[in-house]
């Protein structure tokens, strides 16, 4: 049949381009193997077909088709040979598709989910470092948004909400690049409704204010905030006094 | 294992053939029955049984045999006959006409080409069409399926299929009969049925019809309107529908109405938050009032926004957690005691804010708008705002924003929310060429609603534009052979991100050139500029409520002119400068959707002032023409008079147009405008469908600091038409008024070949009735009629907010979020306009992009 010569040019266009870092040639070679793909369904030929149609979308920067294609491969062929890169390429589309911190990040954590979903089948595997590497990404993608949002309260002076923010986002996430400045704001914000408050209330909010700057000194004892933090303190201990 | 049945004899299989199949290959049948060569098998037996069981349960075939074609001794050649089920062609329906309607049927019943006709399907699909049509008040209807062979070219054994349907007349309701109803009269009861109508031939606009749906709310209502009247326990013991011809039904209703009950004792358990006092003025039912069941229901449970209701208000405080039930403690002769049992739970605080579904929207420009915080007590209240909030942005479909309870905890008092949004196309491009005035025009418009600056220096940003700061760019250019016309406007609505101050910024430059219209060409070296600045700084504040706006505008406005005569100005050759502070105090909390607002109100208050000049710079602006400098002159500065002869001093004459332009240099005046707009929702159909009354009053007013300077040409009230500021060079303000032509509602004591110049006073009031077609995100279209009422006048002297010139008509408006507004309006004028005699008429007006 004529389908044979077709398939042989689709895979050197699909070759070539790769290596080459060709856009043309790849996009020619998808044409190709959309074209074929359905003709050889259920033929030897069809589980090389379908890696490479997904390796197309994913090398020409579709997310969106490639783990479609990728997720297809491995329920027809879950013993393949190349199972292990479908996979990590399935978690790498997500992790492409992630949009900027202050956006919906529904894609990130479902490329979280599959990264994991590759770490735990290929503990070994190829693609280990860079996926965690990735994992690591986005999880700190999802700390700043966490944080840049307790920190807008604290910005635009809502500071009981920049409090509860900043609380759930320390039990929320250990380890995090942000948990300085977290427990700096936290306090800051403990401080400025304090001092911003009636008399009945300061008190109490002042003591309060003082006890979240024993926590950051007890984490961060040469922190960089300390400055800020002694300056305010002092005007604590001055207030104080008048109770 | 195959087993003999009766007398059977044992065979060895010789050869074995498949006839009649058409779409499947002879070895995969054979492969699928198990047969094989050499096999041994009782003829007839169970095996060959479970074969033919098998084949039947596929489903494919109509009609499937085994035969013995040959015997030669013990080997026996078998040949299987199987007929296969046609498969459906094309169907086609007779007796529905709407494409729509037609496709859903198609769906419901799985009619794709390509299935399996079998005596099932067709039978099934009859009943359930028949079914279909009884279940709206067409019992007569009759649905007929044919079925004949496809004369198809590819495949055989495809059939079409013809769906009859004769769905015969609704049927009418002759009687609605009622039994056992004393207290309440057969015709309120009726009127309490506000579908199910009895035949009349005096009603025509509700016809009658049985829809059984609708019949079952009726019958609820029915009880309802007994509970509203004190019949607690009334109830329909049974009900008949009784054919009496082929398009009639009378329908029997069988009541048990019970006694009437009055109010008891009222008590309240439970609550610690409210004292009894508190909640029973809520309630506002005393004892011995009529026990109206629903009013009390719905004064006690109701979680609707704006009902007040004991529900609503510990919802509204925290008490996300609590319950409130009504309990009959006791029953006596016709009274009922009842309690009120609540249980508070523990107070609800928000614990985490969360927002999906902004793919384009940032975050902060979503969590500034929230009225839920973070640590905030639970209020339904602040739910509903943020979700008008939303909604107001414009960035999204105000008909899908979704609030969503995560983890309500009512041991910890603890609720996080989920705000689930869609992102809807907020910018508007207009790019259009046509001829015009005399030759080509060519407009590009561009109009970002979501637009953000910081991504112009972000190469990821641009898909195609940087979007999801929420802030606005607009860009418009227009330009033919004779003018151009540019203009750019931002607006930050969060400047530096911690309240809501808006900065708008605008900057225009317009530049036209005298059109010689016998040559059909421009004339370069006469021209008018204008150059338009201005900045802005709007802030909503948070006393009185939160709804107000205070803004303030400086703008500047130069007219430059260079040998060109318009009708703005009575000089030729000069410049006037407008230099302006506004300040506007707007208060608008209509709700919810900002295309279609069903209530809440806005008011607009505006003043502009430029600085009064003519205060300190002492020019003696009443003797100007008798000034020696502003006398009329030649080119070699002689004394002339309008004729152009020479004159001597005494009898000089002045320079209109050098007297203009002193008094015009730098304009000087102030402006004020209120305007008032009501929504009121008067009748919901159920969803979005609201009928709503818009009320609308405005009133402006344009005066001088200094008499003798006077009011300038400028800044004037048009009134009358469309209302749509087109080419208004000279600031002037165009007002609505339908029913009339553009701009020509002038004062009525001008006399009839007055120029129009504009008025300085203006009121009109209109009243707008609205009902919406739909409010899909892809297109919100609504229908309105209206009643409208204004005019002009050009002192107060004349002032006379009764003296009107009406109009009254129907319109459509169509919103769609990638074009804007558009609409047409049909007015009819009931007064004259100066110039005419008799009612002005109808008028037609096309509305393009002016909102609300």
């Amino acid at each position: 049949e004529e389908t044979a010569p077709k398939y042989a040019a689709a895979e050197k266009l699909y070759k070539e381009g790769e290596q080459e870092d060709n856009k043309k040639k790849l996009r020619k070679a998808l044409t190709l193997l959309e074209k074929i793909e359905p003709e050889f369904r259920g033929k030897p030929q069809g589980e090389r077909l379908v890696f490479m149609l997904g390796d197309t979308y994913y090398e020409l920067g579709d997310y969106f088709n490639a783990p479609f294609q990728f997720e297809r491969f491995l329920q027809l062929y879950p013993n393949s040979q190349k199972a292990e890169e479908a996979r990590y390429k399935i978690a790498s589309s997500f992790y492409h598709r992630s949009p900027k911190f202050n956006l919906d990040q529904t894609d990130t954590r479902k490329a979280i989910e599959e990264l994991q979903v590759y770490l735990n089948t290929y503990p070994e595997g190829e693609f280990v470092s860079t996926a965690n590497d990735m994992a690591t990404d986005l999880r700190i993608k999802l700390e700043k948004k966490a944080y840049e949002i307790a920190k807008q309260y604290h910005h635009t002076e809502f500071y009981k909400a920049a409090i509860a923010s900043f609380n759930n986002f320390l039990a929320d996430y250990p380890g995090s690049p942000f948990r300085e400045a977290a427990y700096y704001y936290r306090f800051d914000s403990a401080y400025k409704l304090a001092i911003n408050s009636f008399q009945v209330l300061m008190e109490e909010r002042l003591k309060s204010a003082k006890e979240y700057s024993v926590s950051y000194k007890k984490y961060y004892p040469q922190g960089e905030y300390l400055p800020q933090m002694e300056a305010s303190l002092n005007e604590i201990e001055k207030k104080l006094q008048n109770f | 294992q195959d087993l003999p049945l009766g007398d059977s004899k044992k065979y060895t299989i010789g050869e074995i053939k498949v006839t009649g199949t058409t779409t499947y290959n002879e070895k995969t049948v054979i492969a699928y029955t198990g047969l094989k060569k050499g096999e041994e098998i009782y003829i007839p037996g169970e095996k060959l049984r479970s074969i033919i069981n098998k084949l039947w349960s596929l489903d494919l075939f109509s009609d499937i045999n085994f035969y013995l074609t040959n015997v030669d001794g013990n080997v026996a050649d078998l040949e299987l006959e199987i007929k296969e089920v046609p498969v459906l062609y094309q169907v086609k329906f007779d007796g529905v006409k709407k494409k729509s309607e037609r496709d859903k049927l198609i769906d419901e019943n799985g009619l794709k080409p390509g299935v399996k006709v079998t005596e099932n399907l067709i039978t099934t699909t009859k009943n359930y069409i028949e079914n279909k049509y009884r279940k709206e008040g067409y019992f007569n209807a009759d649905v007929a399926i044919r079925t004949s062979e496809a004369n198809d070219s590819v495949g055989a054994n495809k059939v079409n299929m013809v769906v009859d349907i004769n769905q015969g007349n609704r049927v009418k309701i002759s009687d609605i009969n009622f039994i056992g109803n004393e207290e309440l009269s057969d015709s309120k009861l009726k009127g309490t049925m506000k579908k199910t109508k009895q035949k009349n031939p005096l009603r025509f606009w509700k016809r009658s019809k049985f829809v059984r749906a609708d019949y079952q709310t009726d019958k609820a209502a029915l009880i309802d309107k007994y509970k509203e009247e004190g019949f607690r326990d009334a109830r329909i013991i049974s009900d008949s529908l009784v054919k009496k011809d082929d398009e009639t039904i009378a329908l029997t209703i069988n009541l048990e109405e019970g006694n009437r009950y009055f109010v008891g004792n009222i008590d309240f358990l439970g609550n610690a938050a409210y004292t009894d006092d508190q909640l029973s003025r809520l309630l506002g039912v005393k004892k011995r009032d009529v026990y109206n069941g629903v009013v009390i229901d719905e004064r006690i449970q109701s979680r609707e926004p704006n009902k007040t209701s004991i529900a609503n208000i510990y919802q509204n405080n925290g008490y996300l957690f609590s319950n409130i039930d009504l309990v009959e403690t006791n029953v006596y002769n016709d009274t009922i005691d009842f309690e009120v049992r609540i249980v508070e739970g523990k107070e609800a605080y928000f614990d985490e804010i969360r927002v999906t579904g902004n793919t384009k929207t940032k975050d902060h420009v979503i969590y500034r708008e929230m009225r839920t915080k973070p640590g905030q007590k639970y209020s339904q209240e602040a739910v509903v705002a943020t979700i008008r909030e939303l909604g107001a942005l414009g960035f999204f479909d105000a008909e899908q924003l979704n609030p969503e309870f995560v983890d309500p905890d009512p041991r910890e008092g603890t609720l996080s929310l989920e705000y689930q949004v869609v992102e809807s196309g907020a910018s508007q491009i207009e790019l259009q060429g046509g001829y015009g005035g005399g030759g080509f025009i060519g407009t590009l418009g561009l109009s970002f609603n979501n637009f953000s600056i910081q991504g112009l220096f972000d190469k990821d940003a641009y898909t195609p534009v940087p979007m999801g700061d929420g802030q606005t760019l607009s860009l418009r250019a227009q330009a033919s052979t004779f003018y151009q016309t540019y203009s750019l406007s931002f607006r930050e609505p969060w400047l530096g991100g911690k309240r809501p101050v808006s900065l708008s910024t605008s900057f225009s430059y317009t530049r036209q050139f005298l059109f010689d219209y016998v040559n059909r060409e421009a004339d370069k070296s006469r021209s008018f500029d204008i150059l338009g600045v201005n900045v802005g700084l709007a802030k909503r504040l948070t006393d009185p409520d939160q709804y107000v706006t205070l803004s303030n505008v400086v703008g500047f406005q130069r007219y430059n002119l260079n040998n060109y005569n318009t009708g703005l100005f009575t000089f030729g050759n000069g410049h006037s400068n407008n230099l302006y502070y506004k300040l506007g105090i707007i208060r608008d909390n209509t709700a919810f959707n900002p295309i279609f607002p069903t209530q809440g109100s806005k008011f607009d208050f505006s003043a502009k002032f430029t600085p009064p000049y003519s205060l300190w710079n002492g020019v003696d602006y009443a003797n100007l023409q008798d000034m020696d400098e502003y006398q009329l002159r030649d080119d070699n500065g002689n004394l002339i008079n309008y004729e152009g002869h020479r004159v001597t001093p005494e009898n000089s004459v002045p320079d209109q147009e050098k007297v203009d332009q002193k008094k015009y240099n730098w304009l000087e005046f102030y402006k004020i405008k209120l305007a008032g707009s009501w929504y009121e929702t008067l009748a919901n159909f159920g969803g979005n469908s609201n009928l709503v009354l818009k009320t609308h009053a405005e009133f402006g007013f344009l005066g001088a600091y200094n008499n003798e300077r006077g009011v300038p040409p400028f800044e004037r009230f048009y009134l009358g038409g469309d209302g749509l500021g087109s080419y208004s060079l000279d600031g002037r303000e165009t007002i609505q008024l339908r029913g009339y032509p553009n701009q020509s509602v002038v004062p009525l004591d001008r006399p009839a070949d007055s120029r129009d110049d504009g008025a300085v006073i203006y009121n009109k009031y209109s009243l707008e009735l609205r009902f919406p077609i739909t409010l899909k995100q892809a297109a919100s279209i609504y229908a309105l009629s209206f009643l409208e009422a204004g005019a002009t006048y050009d002192n107060f002297r004349d002032y006379n907010p009764f003296q009107l010139n009406r109009s009254a008509g129907v319109g459509l408006r169509i919103f769609m979020p990638t074009f804007g507004l558009l609409g047409i309006d049909f007015g009819y004028g009931f007064d004259d306009v100066v110039g005419q005699q008799g009612p002005n008429g109808w008028e037609t007006h096309f509305i393009i992009g002016q909102q609300f």
